[in-house]
């Protein structure tokens, strides 16, 4: 085994390790909610299990498993050892320090500010300096990866990047931008609060500071799967990348339209005017553009697929794809899920639509599928395919590894569309208790359920799958060979300096966030919020 | 061999074209968010395009399309103390001696020198919260909250002196003159644990428990007298002590029946938290 | 001469591209002219009110203070609501607002973040402890509705909600101050 392979597989089970938890928790929660669970746990233990899964699922999974999955990506579509091995160790424990910090505070009922952690509500010290580390240990993994690609384009110099690292570190990038936000927010206000500094906190400030990264950061977690998409999937499927030169743009748009939208969790605010707002309505409109053009670019790339195994007619290279591949059946299954999630989306970025959604269980129904559904079931995918690059052995059968893709798919969609419906009656969010006395409550009741029993369904895929990696790690049948992303139409044979790297972006990602969040957030240094008192949960 | 950087992929189109788009993008969102639309939106309610736009970035408060509203009333405070940091650093810098002093001068007769009152219709006051003893002694000397007894003797007090007080008894330990009796019916653990929601009634631990994160003067009630939270309860539930602000607790304990604030008050007597 | 099949079929497929991303253009523009368009011609507009008002002093304060919480008509015939939001009650409990007349709900947090929507309608806004929060509606239905807080505040969030009653204009009476209690059911 390489130490790469050891190190990627250090980061991915400490994700999918604590995912398997917090579904469980999920599960619980979901329970008490509903009318079958009424009455039993207290707020105490509801508010510590969101807490804990939102962090798990939130920042745990996602991270580490971007991280473990970007450094197999800058070996293997590199094709050189990666950098800073030791830094990259030393990243994985401070992060797991990191972890086990955060999840203490909250098991200890010390830290139950859910993950969105709003001042004034304030946990204790320890919560948020664990978090810290998790980022500071994604810090350095952003730079490994830049460094990488960097050190690859001096050994070849006007050699496009391949186009998996190139967006690796358009997400690497992405993430150093966007946490920019929430470090600021905690090492600013929050923790001097928790410590006992300040006794008030600017909570205009902080809820602004917040949504800075909020909107970027579910990009983050997304792009693996785009990446999964557009470099992945074609060559699982047997074909090529519709347009290289798209892909490339379409990471580029979401690192330049993703940043400096934050500000749309705000629609719903008061400390913010309407024109404000409305500019960033309307850069949240370009955001939608990248997924929209991968909805060409990728069915272009399957179509040349399914036509290469003898589909014919004008759908007919769709039932010729490979769908017993599992990269190829999840791609299919997180399209549809991208489909309801995107809409969704659409509908939350409109204001006047917003309204009628906003807090609801209409947001968490449309989390939950977009980052739950279209992400993380692209990352099982991810796992799957690469795990025999790290074990060196191949699964035995692919049956188990379809049955928890489906699970996992019909579980979601089970769960998040009677959700989508409650949010629009106006079921509220974060509720430990509903009262199924009410009578417009009480005709919730029975939706409420079948959500509840998605759940279970979500909870059996979650350990399937820990079951399918573990399995694999004792398969006799040795690893395939080859590369694993698939080759354009027409490969590029040189790309302009703004499509290989990043210096342009960047420049434009400052003056964006300058002018999006410029006065919005100097609005509260030139007439600052009059403060509020701090509530500590400890 | 090595490479020379290809030189025939031109750059500077991307660069001039890429800045211009998302710069244009921004600009025409300001135009019609910051600009255009609340100035039409305010012509129809007759709003001046320069308060339209004042109000539309912020500056001024309102909406740019419906004239804004102005209220004038005078204040009719129920409790004048204000949980300010300069309020919270009296308290911080209270002196336990000088407030053993006082106590051992004034409080005692009543409350006991650890804190334990002489009377089951007086509070103890061993290890209670800092902030709620300091609410309360404010509240008497203002008028807010009114008992004749603590009236005269809370207005001869200082606001550093109540606050010493205050730091005095909070640091005594909590001491149980009748041993917990566990085995409070579980209608009564429940609306302590979970609340009623149906009733609008929050979990009293949401607020009264340490750490809970509720509001920081919530005085704590574990081992206190029963005969004094049911009075203080009748009295809310009446409307005759008006010192909750916004009257949390005139809301919550008018909804509960007889037998719920002798079960809560027999509760917390014994002890548990 | 072997780059050109290779430049030709590049340009190709960037074409097909652009005309997609033609169509991406469409859809951005069209989503965004909606908006504008309803901003325009029915003032659309998200609930903004940058009105800095002191948590810690609320309860001093005229406009918040206790007795001038609830709907009040004011001589011009405005509607005015003025509600609290504290841990763990709105304060009045219960919101008496009329039928078909434009209403103004305003609303402050003198503790942490809560937020409300009202069921069945479009009222929906967050309460930021050191701002007034405030949403201009009419409501087209009478009827009994639900106004909850929907942001998390603390323990005792799931039972913190408050009763709109929109009241037709036959049972929507001020009294002598102007003020508009719900009707006893």
């Amino acid at each position: 085994m390489r130490s790469v392979d050891r190190l990627c597989l250090a980061h991915l089970w400490l994700a999918f390790g604590a995912f398997a938890g917090a579904a469980v928790l999920g599960v619980w929660q979901m329970w008490v909610r509903s009318p079958l669970g009424a009455h039993t746990g207290t707020p105490g233990d509801y508010y510590m299990s969101v807490t804990a899964h939102g962090v798990t699922m939130a920042y745990v999974l996602s991270t580490f498993f971007i991280m473990g999955f970007g450094y197999f990506v800058a070996v293997t579509a590199l094709n050189r050892p990666l950098p800073g091995q030791g830094w990259a160790w030393t990243a994985f424990v401070a992060g797991i320090i990191g972890v086990v910090m955060a999840l203490v505070s909250i098991a200890l009922g010390k830290a139950s500010v859910l993950y969105t952690f709003y001042p004034p509500l304030t946990a204790t010290a320890w919560f948020y300096i664990g978090l810290i580390l998790v980022v500071a240990a994604s810090w350095v993994w952003c730079v490994l990866m830049f460094v990488s690609m960097t050190a690859w384009k001096r050994e070849n110099p006007g050699v496009p990047v391949p186009l998996a690292m190139f967006a690796t570190v358009a997400n690497a990038l992405l993430w150093l931008w966007t946490t920019a936000g929430l470090t600021v927010e905690l090492l600013y206000q929050v923790v001097p609060a928790a410590m006992g500094f300040v006794q008030t906190v600017d909570v205009g400030l902080s809820r602004t500071l917040f949504s800075w990264t909020l909107h970027a950061i579910v990009y983050f977690w997304l792009i693996p799967a785009y990446i999964a998409f557009y470099t992945m999937l074609p060559r699982a499927a047997g074909g090529r990348l519709y347009s290289d030169t798209m892909g490339r743009l379409t990471f580029i748009f979401f690192l330049i339209y993703s940043l400096p939208v934050g500000l749309h969790h705000l629609l719903m605010d008061p400390e913010h005017g309407n024109g404000t707002k409305f500019i960033q309505v309307l850069l949240t409109a370009f955001v939608a553009a990248p997924t929209v053009l991968t909805i060409f670019t990728i069915p272009a790339s399957l179509e040349i697929a399914g036509r290469l195994r003898g589909g014919r007619g004008v759908f007919g290279w769709i039932a010729a794809l490979p769908w017993d591949r599992p990269m190829v059946l999840a791609s299919g299954l997180s399209f549809v899920m991208l489909a309801f999630g995107g809409l969704g989306g659409l509908i939350n970025m409109a204001y006047g639509m917003n309204a009628m959604v906003h807090n609801t269980s209409w947001v968490t129904a449309h989390f939950h599928l977009i980052y739950g559904g279209t992400a993380v079931i692209m990352y099982f995918a991810i796992a799957y395919e690469i795990w025999p690059r790290l074990t060196g052995r191949q699964h035995e059968s692919f049956s188990p590894l379809r049955w928890q893709l489906w699970l996992w798919f019909v579980g979601m969609m089970v769960m998040t569309l009677p959700w989508h419906w409650l949010g629009l009656q106006g079921q509220w969010r974060r509720v430990a208790n509903f009262n199924y006395d009410s009578p417009i409550i009480a005709g919730w009741g029975p939706l409420v359920i079948v959500s509840l029993g998605g759940g279970l369904l979500l909870l059996a895929s979650a350990l399937l799958f820990v079951r399918n990696l573990a399995v694999l790690h004792r398969s006799v049948l040795p690893a395939p060979s080859g590369s694993l992303y698939a080759l354009a139409v027409v490969p590029p044979r040189h790309v302009p300096a703004a499509l290989n790297g990043f210096g342009l972006w960047n420049v434009l990602v400052l003056t964006s966030m300058l002018l999006a969040y410029g006065y919005p957030i100097a609005q509260f240094v030139i007439a600052p919020s009059p403060t509020a008192i701090v509530h500590r949960i400890e | 061999m090595t490479e020379l950087p290809q030189p025939d992929v031109p750059d500077r189109p991307w660069r001039i074209w890429a800045s211009v788009a998302v710069v244009a993008i921004i600009l025409s969102g300001a135009l019609l968010g910051v600009i255009i639309i609340p100035v039409v939106q305010g012509r129809s309610a007759g709003i001046d395009a320069f308060t339209a736009i004042c109000r539309a970035l912020g500056i001024l408060p309102g909406s740019p399309a419906i004239p804004q509203i102005v209220s004038r009333n005078p204040p009719t405070p129920v409790s004048q103390v204000v949980w300010t940091p300069a309020v919270l650093q009296v308290l911080a810098d209270a002196k336990v001696d000088r407030g053993r002093a006082k106590v051992q001068e004034v409080c005692v007769a009543c409350h006991g020198e650890q804190g334990v009152s002489i009377s089951t219709d007086y509070p103890n006051l061993a290890g209670q919260s800092g902030t709620a003893i300091y609410k309360q002694l404010n509240d008497y000397r203002t008028g807010s909250r009114t008992n004749q007894f603590m009236t005269s003797v809370a207005q001869a007090l200082d606001e550093t002196t109540i606050a010493d007080v205050a730091a005095y008894y909070a640091g005594q330990p909590m001491r149980n003159p009748n041993p917990a009796t566990l085995g409070a019916p579980d209608a009564i653990v429940q609306l302590v644990e979970l609340g009623d929601p149906s009733r609008n009634i929050p979990p009293c631990a949401a607020c009264h428990r340490h750490g809970a994160g509720g509001p920081i003067d919530a005085p704590v009630l574990s081992e206190q007298r029963q005969e004094y939270l049911t009075a203080q309860l009748k009295m809310f539930a009446s409307g005759q002590r008006r010192n909750d602000v916004y009257g949390r607790m005139r809301t919550i304990a008018a909804k509960l029946t007889d037998s719920e604030i002798d079960g809560l008050a027999a509760y917390y007597r014994a002890g548990l938290r | 001469m072997t780059d050109q099949p290779h430049e030709t079929h590049e340009r190709w497929i960037l074409g097909t591209e652009l005309i997609w991303a033609f169509g991406v253009g469409v859809l951005v523009a069209a989503t965004i002219s909606v908006i504008v368009f309803t901003a325009l011609t029915l003032n659309i507009n998200p609930p903004s009110n940058v009105e800095r008002v002191d948590p810690k002093t609320l309860h001093l304060s005229g406009e918040f203070s206790e007795q001038n919480l609830g709907t009040l008509v004011a001589a011009d015939g405005t509607v005015t609501a003025r509600i609290i939001a504290t841990q763990f009650t709105f304060v009045p409990h219960c919101i008496a607002l009329p039928r078909g007349r434009p209403v103004t709900l305003r609303l402050a947090s003198p503790d942490v973040i809560h937020g409300i929507l009202i069921t069945g309608t479009n009222v929906n806004t967050m309460v930021v402890p050191g701002y007034v929060a405030q949403v201009h509606t009419e409501f087209t239905q009478s009827g009994e509705l639900l106004m909850p807080c929907h942001e998390y505040c603390g323990l005792g969030h799931s039972e913190m909600w408050a009763g709109v009653q929109v009241l037709s204009a036959a049972e929507f009476k001020p009294d002598g101050d102007g003020r508009v209690s719900c009707a006893q059911r």
